[in-house]
């Protein structure tokens, strides 16, 4: 039987790969990217501890399906918010989008 | 910017040159594994754990750190699968389908799509020298954290349940139907205010007829 650690270190490990993503790339989409992976993660810890710890009312398990949800949403809006800075600054890239940093 | 993209004659290429790497890289990983299966030092599912397991972290890293921007959408694609994989390992198949739907069917269309809109390159060298060695220690910190604290706790139930479709639903359809409702009109609202932001604007002249339309 796998331990339930196992689930919660290959969580911990894709969200961290997913945090230094989103750290590092300037492209807005490789951004978006990087925060699908740290979403990915956050579901398997859900899915994992609604198998293991909740087998009767798998609410983890709901909570993924809205994660799945939200992240579709999320999605579509910030592709729409980087085609509009695109058309305004003919570039991707977050470092182009700085007007609130003076 | 535009060189870096591939075109659609060298996709053949991407497809090879990819098959060919995962197989180089997972190989030896398969013969490890193989050979503690045999010796039984792995159960079977614990096999299966460690193979899903380095497809989604190796698909992950490609993601964060391959330079080209198509080939990181397509190690995302390779990451989104196997968590579909860890999916049906923790016995959710519905969750393993809708992931494969709507992760590999929706997600990633979109993002190559917005790839092939923006021309989204993301260039270390004029951009982010200085910041790399900082996320990277950022992100170990917080593995480290993370599973410190994954190890030190005690969890109750140590055993893999196996769960029904059936109570799935009824849980999902009963107690969360509220939630549910929610969620779509969330939904329904957020790709309505997508279309609004992203739609080009018209030229003023054009103004009345697109408003009264």
């Amino acid at each position: 039987m796998i331990p339930l650690e196992n689930f919660l270190l290959l969580s911990a490990a894709l969200f961290a790969i997913g945090f230094y993503g989103v750290l590092a790339r300037r492209s807005a989409i490789l951004i978006l990217m990087s925060v699908e992976l740290m979403l990915a993660a956050v579901s398997i810890n859900l899915v994992a501890f609604a198998a293991y710890l909740d087998p009767e009312g798998l609410t983890g398990m709901i909570f993924a399906i809205f994660v799945i949800t939200i992240a579709a949403a999320e999605v579509g809006l910030a592709l729409g918010i980087v085609l509009r800075l695109y058309r305004e600054r003919q570039t991707a890239n977050v470092d182009a989008a700085d007007e609130l940093k003076w | 910017m535009l060189r870096r993209l591939p075109l659609p004659s060298q996709f053949d290429r991407i497809i090879i040159t990819g098959g060919l790497v995962a197989g180089v890289a997972l190989a030896p990983l398969l013969l490890v594994l193989l050979v503690l299966l045999a010796v039984d030092e792995i159960t079977a599912p614990e096999f299966v754990f460690w193979l899903v397991a380095a497809i989604v972290v190796g698909g992950a890293l490609g993601t964060v750190l391959l330079p080209n921007i198509v080939y990181a959408a397509l190690s995302l694609v390779a990451t989104l699968l196997g968590v579909a994989g860890v999916y049906l390992l923790l016995g959710s198949e519905f969750l393993a389908l809708a992931q494969v739907l709507i992760y590999g069917g929706g997600v990633v269309i979109l993002l190559l799509f917005g790839l092939m809109l923006t021309n989204a390159t993301d260039d270390p060298v004029v951009t982010d020298g200085s910041q790399k060695p900082f996320a990277a220690m950022v992100g170990l910190l917080l593995a480290g954290v993370i599973i410190a604290a994954a190890y030190d706790a005690t969890w109750g139930g140590s055993e893999l349940a196996a769960t029904s479709l059936r109570a799935f639903g009824e849980r999902l359809f009963g107690d969360f139907m509220v939630p549910f409702i929610i969620i779509a009109v969330l939904l329904d609202i957020a790709l309505t205010g997508a279309y609004v932001n992203a739609r080009r604007e018209r030229a003023p002249a054009g103004d009345d007829q697109e408003a009264s339309s």
